[in-house]
Parts: C-alpha cells; sequence; structure tokens
C-alpha cells in the first residue's frame, strides 16, 4: 500500500479505535446502535437549520440557509480544530515512532490531518450538511443541488483545517519553546482563540443604513453579497450549489490552493515547528527539597487538577469547555451585537433567575469532567490502585475534583454577570442552590459513564477527553434531562420562576442521591474490576 | 508473609491467563518469580497488588485479604511495575511526598528514607526537577525510593532491573538482601536468571499460568552441575 495511505490508514483506526474501543461487541446490535449515538445531535441541529431556512425563505432567499451556516460551520471548525491539532501533532504519543519513517515531512502532517479531517467532517455533517439537505430536498426535490452540496460538505473541513494548521503550527514554535512551556501554549492558544472570534464578530457586524440595506434587499444576490462579504468561498459556495460552474472553480480551486501551500510548507512546518517543540523540554527546576505531611484526600484532589493542569490539551478543553460559551456572550456585548441596556431592561427582570442559573450552571452543564476522570490518568491509573486508599474513597476524590473545578468556575462565571445583569439577593440565591444541586448531580453521575468505559491507553490527549464516546454520552444524559425538565416546566407553567428553579433543585437533590447509591452502591466493584 | 490459595485469573477472551496458582511466602524470605513471556507472572503480582481483581481463589498479605481488606492489605506492601509509568508532570521530591503521604510516613522517617535512598540510587540531586525530564533509569530509580520510602513488610516488584545501570543494579541487590535481613520480605520477577539464581532463598517458575516449580535454587538444579538457565529453560520447553 502507498506510505500515506498506509500512514493515514494507522491514524483513522486509531481515531475510531479509541471512539468505539470498549463498546459492547458481544453484542453486535447493541454496539451498531451506540457507534450511532451522536446521529441524535442531527435532531436539535434539524431544528435549528429549519428555523433558519424558514426565516430566509420569508426573506425570499433560502439558499443563504447554506452560506449562513457554511460561515458559522467554517469558525466553528476552526476554533475546534486549533485544540485538535495541537494534541495529533505536538502531544501525540506515536511521533517518535512516526518521525523514524523513511516518509516524506509532507506524508506526516497529512496523516496526521486525516483524523482532525474526520473529526471536522463530522461537525460539519451536522450543520452545514443539515442545511445542505434542507435546501435540496424542502419544496421541489433538487438532486443536482443535493448532489453539489454534498461535495461541498465533504470538502468543507478543508479550509478551516489548512488555514489553523498554517497558524498554529509555527505559533506553536514560537510560544512552546522554553521554561513553563505548557502554561504558554494554554495561555497563547486562548488567546488566539479570543482573537479569532473577535475579529470574526467584529468583521461579521452588518453596520448598514436603513435605506442601503433596502436596496441592497432589491438586488438578485444583494443579501447573499452582505453575508458573505467577509468571507468570499461563502458566496462561491452558494452559488455552486445553486448550478454556476465558475463559482464551484473558484471554491474547489481554493481548496486546492491551500492543500499545495501546505504541501509546500510541510516541510518546513515539520522541521520548524513540530521537530523543535518536541526537542525542548518542559522540566522546571529548583525549589527546595522539603518535607511536608499533608491529608489524603487533598493529595488526591491535587494530581487529579494537576493532570489536568499539566497538560496543555487537558487544560485548554476544560477551560473551553468551561468559559466558552460566556466567553462568547462577554464578546458579542464587547462588539455591540446585544445592547448592554437591554440586558438591564426591566422587561427582562422576571427571567433574570433563569438567565443568571444559566450562566452559572454552564459549568456543570457543558463541561463533563468526570466523565472522562479515569481516562485522563491513562496508564498511570494503576498509581492509585496500589495505593492503601479504599475504591470508595478512590472515587470520591475523583469527584471532588470535578466538583471543585465545577464549583470555582460557576462561582467566577456568576461575579462576571453581576457586573452584566442586575441581579438582587434573591436572584442570586436561588441560582446557587441550582447550580450547586446540578453540579452535584451531573458530577457523580457522569463518573459512571467513565467506570462503563475506561480508555486508559490513549495515543494522543484528544482521545482522552474528546475523541471518545463517553463525552457523548455525557451530553446525550444531559439531553434527556434537559427534555424532561421542560417537559415538568410545561407543567408547571406560570408558577414564580425563583419557585420553577427551587422545584427543580430539589428534583436535582433526589437525583443526586440517586446517582450516589448508584456510583457507589452499583459501580463500587466495576471500578475495583477496571484494568489498567 | 504472602499466601495465595488456587488463584485463577480467566480474562475476557477466556483466556486463562493464571491457573490454580498455590504459593506461599515466609516472612524474611526473598523469592524469585520466573517465567517464560505470557506464562502469568505480571498478571499474577498484579492480582496481588490489586490492580487487577482475581477470578476465583484468595490471596493474603500479612493475614489481611486483597479482596475483603484491599486498604489494610495495601499498607503491608509496596510495588514497582515493569516499567516506570508514572504521572511525571510533577516534582521528584513532589511524588516521594504523595506516596510518604499516602503511607502515612513520619517527617522525620521521610527525610531519613528520601536522603538514604535517593542518595544511593544518585538522584537526590534531581529530587527538585520535573519526573519527565528524567531519564527511563532515574524514573526506575525514583519508584523503587519511592516503594521503599514506607518500609514495606512485603516488597513487590515486576521486573525491577530492567532500565538499571550495573552500579544502581547493585545496590538495588543489596537494599532486596538487606530488607529481608530487617525481616522484611520480597517478592520479585526476572529474566535475568542469574541474579535469581544469586540472590533468592527460593525460586517459583510459572509456565502457562501453573506453577511448576517452587523450591531453592540448589533443590531445582536437584545438586546438578547446570546452571538455573538451563534447568528453567529445559523445564520450560514446549512439547
Amino acid at each position: 500500500m502507498n506510505k500515506f495511505l498506509s500512514l493515514t490508514k494507522i491514524q483513522v483506526i486509531d481515531f475510531f479505535s479509541k471512539y468505539t474501543q470498549q463498546l459492547n461487541v458481544k453484542n453486535k446490535y447493541l454496539g451498531i446502535l451506540v457507534m450511532f449515538l451522536p446521529i441524535l445531535l442531527i435532531f436539535p441541529a434539524t431544528q435549528m437549520v429549519l428555523e433558519i431556512y424558514n426565516s430566509f425563505l420569508a426573506m425570499g432567499f433560502p439558499e443563504l440557509t447554506v452560506t449562513y451556516m457554511y460561515i458559522a460551520n467554517t469558525i466553528l471548525m476552526v476554533v475546534v480544530s486549533i485544540p485538535f491539532i495541537i494534541s495529533v501533532f505536538f502531544y501525540s504519543k506515536d511521533l517518535r515512532l512516526i518521525a523514524t519513517l523513511p516518509v516524506k515531512e509532507d506524508t506526516i502532517v497529512f496523516s496526521k490531518l486525516a483524523s482532525v479531517y474526520i473529526y471536522l467532517l463530522a461537525i460539519s455533517s451536522f450543520f452545514l450538511g443539515t442545511a445542505v439537505v434542507i435546501y435540496g430536498t424542502i419544496g421541489e426535490l433538487n438532486l443536482s443541488s443535493l448532489i453539489v452540496g454534498i461535495i461541498a460538505l465533504i470538502i468543507s473541513p478543508l479550509i478551516p483545517m489548512i488555514i489553523a494548521t498554517i497558524i498554529i503550527l509555527p505559533f506553536m514554535s514560537v510560544i512552546g519553546s522554553g521554561k513553563r512551556r505548557n502554561l504558554m501554549v494554554v495561555v497563547g492558544n486562548m488567546l488566539l482563540l479570543g482573537a479569532i472570534i473577535v475579529l470574526q464578530m467584529l468583521s461579521s457586524k452588518i453596520q448598514l443604513q436603513p435605506e442601503e440595506l433596502n436596496n441592497i434587499l432589491l438586488q438578485e444576490d444583494g443579501l447573499l453579497m452582505v453575508v458573505g462579504r467577509r468571507f468570499p468561498p461563502s458566496i462561491w459556495l452558494t452559488k455552486m450549489i445553486q448550478g454556476s460552474i465558475v463559482n464551484g472553480v473558484l471554491f474547489i480551486g481554493l481548496n486546492v490552493v491551500l492543500v499545495l501551500i501546505l504541501k509546500t510548507f510541510a516541510k518546513t512546518v515539520y522541521s520548524k515547528a513540530l521537530m523543535k517543540f518536541n526537542q525542548e523540554g518542559d522540566s522546571i527546576r529548583g525549589g527546595k527539597i522539603y518535607y511536608k505531611s499533608r491529608n489524603k484526600g487533598l493529595q488526591m484532589i491535587k494530581r487529579h487538577i494537576n493532570i489536568i493542569i499539566s497538560n496543555p490539551v487537558f487544560l485548554m478543553n476544560t477551560v473551553l469547555t468551561i468559559f466558552m460559551p460566556i466567553l462568547m456572550f462577554i464578546i458579542i456585548l464587547f462588539t455591540g451585537e446585544i445592547q448592554g441596556e437591554l440586558l438591564k431592561s426591566t422587561v427582562l427582570f422576571p427571567y433574570h433567575v433563569y438567565i443568571f442559573s444559566a450562566i452559572i450552571t454552564t459549568p456543570a452543564i457543558i463541561g463533563s469532567l468526570s466523565a472522562t476522570v479515569i481516562t485522563r490518568e491513562g496508564k498511570t491509573f494503576w498509581e492509585t490502585k496500589v495505593l492503601p486508599i479504599s475504591a470508595r474513597d478512590n472515587i470520591k476524590y475523583r469527584i471532588y475534583t470535578t466538583l471543585i473545578i465545577k464549583l470555582v468556575a460557576s462561582l467566577i462565571l456568576g461575579i462576571m454577570t453581576i457586573f452584566i445583569i442586575p441581579v438582587n439577593l434573591q436572584t442570586v440565591l436561588v441560582a446557587t442552590v441550582f447550580c450547586i444541586t446540578s453540579t452535584l448531580f451531573f458530577s457523580s453521575i457522569d463518573i459512571v459513564i467513565n467506570i462503563e468505559r475506561p480508555l486508559l491507553n490513549w495515543s494522543n490527549p484528544t482521545a482522552a477527553v474528546k475523541n471518545n464516546l463517553n463525552i457523548l454520552l455525557a451530553l446525550l444524559l444531559r439531553l434527556v434531562v434537559g427534555v424532561i425538565g421542560y417537559g415538568l416546566y410545561k407543567l408547571i407553567d406560570g408558577w414564580e420562576a425563583s419557585v420553577v428553579m427551587l422545584v427543580f433543585s430539589g428534583l436535582f437533590i433526589i437525583l443526586y442521591f440517586i446517582s450516589i447509591y448508584i456510583v457507589y452502591g452499583m459501580y463500587e466493584e466495576k471500578f475495583i474490576d477496571i484494568a489498567p | 508473609m504472602l499466601i495465595l490459595k488456587n488463584v485463577s485469573k480467566i480474562y475476557g477472551n477466556n483466556k486463562k491467563a493464571v491457573d490454580q496458582l498455590t504459593l506461599q511466602i515466609e516472612k524474611g524470605e526473598i523469592i524469585g518469580f520466573i517465567g517464560p513471556n505470557g506464562a502469568g507472572k505480571t498478571t499474577t503480582i498484579r492480582m496481588i497488588t490489586g490492580i487487577i481483581a482475581l477470578t476465583e481463589g484468595i490471596i493474603e498479605i500479612n493475614g489481611k485479604n486483597i479482596t475483603k481488606e484491599p486498604v489494610e492489605a495495601k499498607k503491608n506492601f509496596t510495588f514497582v511495575p515493569d516499567h516506570p509509568t508514572i504521572f511525571d508532570a510533577i516534582k521528584g521530591i513532589d511524588y516521594l511526598n504523595f506516596i510518604g503521604d499516602m503511607h502515612e510516613v513520619t517527617i522525620q522517617h521521610r527525610k531519613d528514607r528520601i536522603e538514604k535512598y535517593t542518595k544511593a540510587f544518585q538522584i537526590y540531586d534531581s529530587l527538585t526537577q520535573t519526573i519527565n525530564s528524567y531519564s527511563h533509569g532515574m524514573k526506575q530509580k525514583l519508584l523503587i525510593s519511592g516503594a521503599l520510602l514506607p518500609d514495606p513488610n512485603l516488597f513487590i516488584l515486576d521486573e525491577p532491573m530492567v532500565g538499571l545501570d550495573p552500579h544502581s543494579a547493585k545496590i538495588l541487590k543489596d537494599i532486596m538482601r538487606e530488607h529481608c535481613e530487617k525481616g522484611g520480605t520480597v517478592f520479585f520477577s526476572s529474566h535475568v536468571l542469574e541474579v535469581v539464581e544469586n540472590l533468592c532463598d527460593r525460586v517459583a517458575i510459572i509456565h502457562r499460568g501453573k506453577l511448576i516449580a517452587c523450591d531453592t535454587p540448589k533443590n531445582i538444579k536437584k545438586n546438578s552441575s547446570a546452571t538455573l538457565e538451563e534447568i528453567f529453560l529445559e523445564m520450560t520447553k514446549d512439547e
């Protein structure tokens, strides 16, 4: 087999094996079912795209659904691909082996990008894919649009992936040298992500006078030009799906050019960034030899926090999943997309408790740290198993670690939000109770997922915290809780917001006690059986 | 000190890695555990240390059942694995203090023993560096120092000589012997039969999951002039 294909095949097999590892292979159908679990996410995606489609249809420009979703999709892919690229290139355990193989540098770079491509294609399928299918099938079936749209979908991850690669690889060689490089990597990349989001927000702001907007709407492609003016490929893609060959050539041509650019610079990127980064050490020297006694529990919690902090991919993933929605919110405020006055309006006052609760509970809802707390330890999991601590304590300190991180994040978010939304003491108290009870429940129950699926042998850190089914199962759990919660909310519609939140808090307390029974009563033995 | 009664381990694919293994190790003994690759040595050690569960049988360490009283049993031993895979983003001294806290080692005792062993293995000056900057051998020495820190009743090592330079290997052998002379027990696996022959009071040989011999090197050799290596190869050769 061709060297590139062979190397890529290994990377792709590794990608999928981390995802499917420890499925119940004896039960073939259950295995297949679980494998396709992420497809469930297509339902909320379809709902969202349908609403956007109907809005653009009402304006007479249904094709803008594809444009809009493509732009949003591209930004999302750039953002999520950055930690992934860092993980597979700079923290992958197979690099030392691959570096010794008699293959060209561009072969290594592109084979490594194969798993990033698959991941991005999956994301793209949910958003752009859904938009293409809805645009091509609703109303009258437009087969050619559908086929061209699917081709565009397959190509769509290339632009964000290559742009992110071209930015991130040289960037890492700069920030990744010297002492405390892991810290530099995290801080540097958070700033880079922030800069990308701010740039996107600022560039996409539509600052048009009403008269100008009317004139544009009267033109055939006027609105398309406005939506896609800062990102021409979105215009080419839309027109390509509508049947324009010239725009199709432009769109596909741009992708080909980017691939060629990356191929040209692959050798430089490899030797100047990748090899340089791997030559540098991250050793911290200095300090005194000390002899200090600490509580066992504190030592265990410190260990689990250290595991996150010491790995830039773990840390970035934790920070991003917990803070990113709020960062986006703040950036939107900063760029003027939402006026601060709106949030201070008395009209919104009855909803403050919902808004404040949602914001401070984001870490519990989005972050599923307990679902990967064993996996993050990887091959070093054996260490705590031979220590004289009980399995129950071993599980307990892992849950405490998640609780501490999430509650600290909630506290930070709460303090930040108080400056944006004027909330009274009652709102703060009610939201705090809701936040604590929901955090207790999710932090406890998530660990069951990891005890069921303890992936200890991973090749790169993304496989430990992102590219595995544990995260999706945790999200599915939240989806189920959310749907049931929404149903209950409809039942008690009309009750005062604070009372509603306290009722939900009470339900979370009951769920927490049930989760405690499940974790310690049913899963302690299973934890003991986990074989590193 | 260490009792294994009819211990078996069957993995998920129905592979019987250890089959009805029975072994008793007395206090003050130093036992070498040998066998070909895949014979079940590491699986046995992993069951003794509580890393994996037994399928059947009983393991007792100083009278404490590893399955029923894991915490009490684990207070009686420390373990050095065959590969120094440890959480390495912390400093060497942080790791030793972590082990000291887990085994409730007093500050004075901790100081004395850390200095004694890390100086013997010549890693004392590197203790303020993060472990990820250590070589394979240095990590191995750190693990051994950590395992010796609580002064365990039973010292279990899986392939301890791998990665050690001759000087450090000699120190480790001296430490193992000294530990037994003070009443401690050492149980270790090795492929270096010369070390096993010269160091051990008894040798346990495992083949295809079954214990095929457990006796003094002299008795195993049946007073013949053959080396332990020759006897071992003869006993474990496939029919």
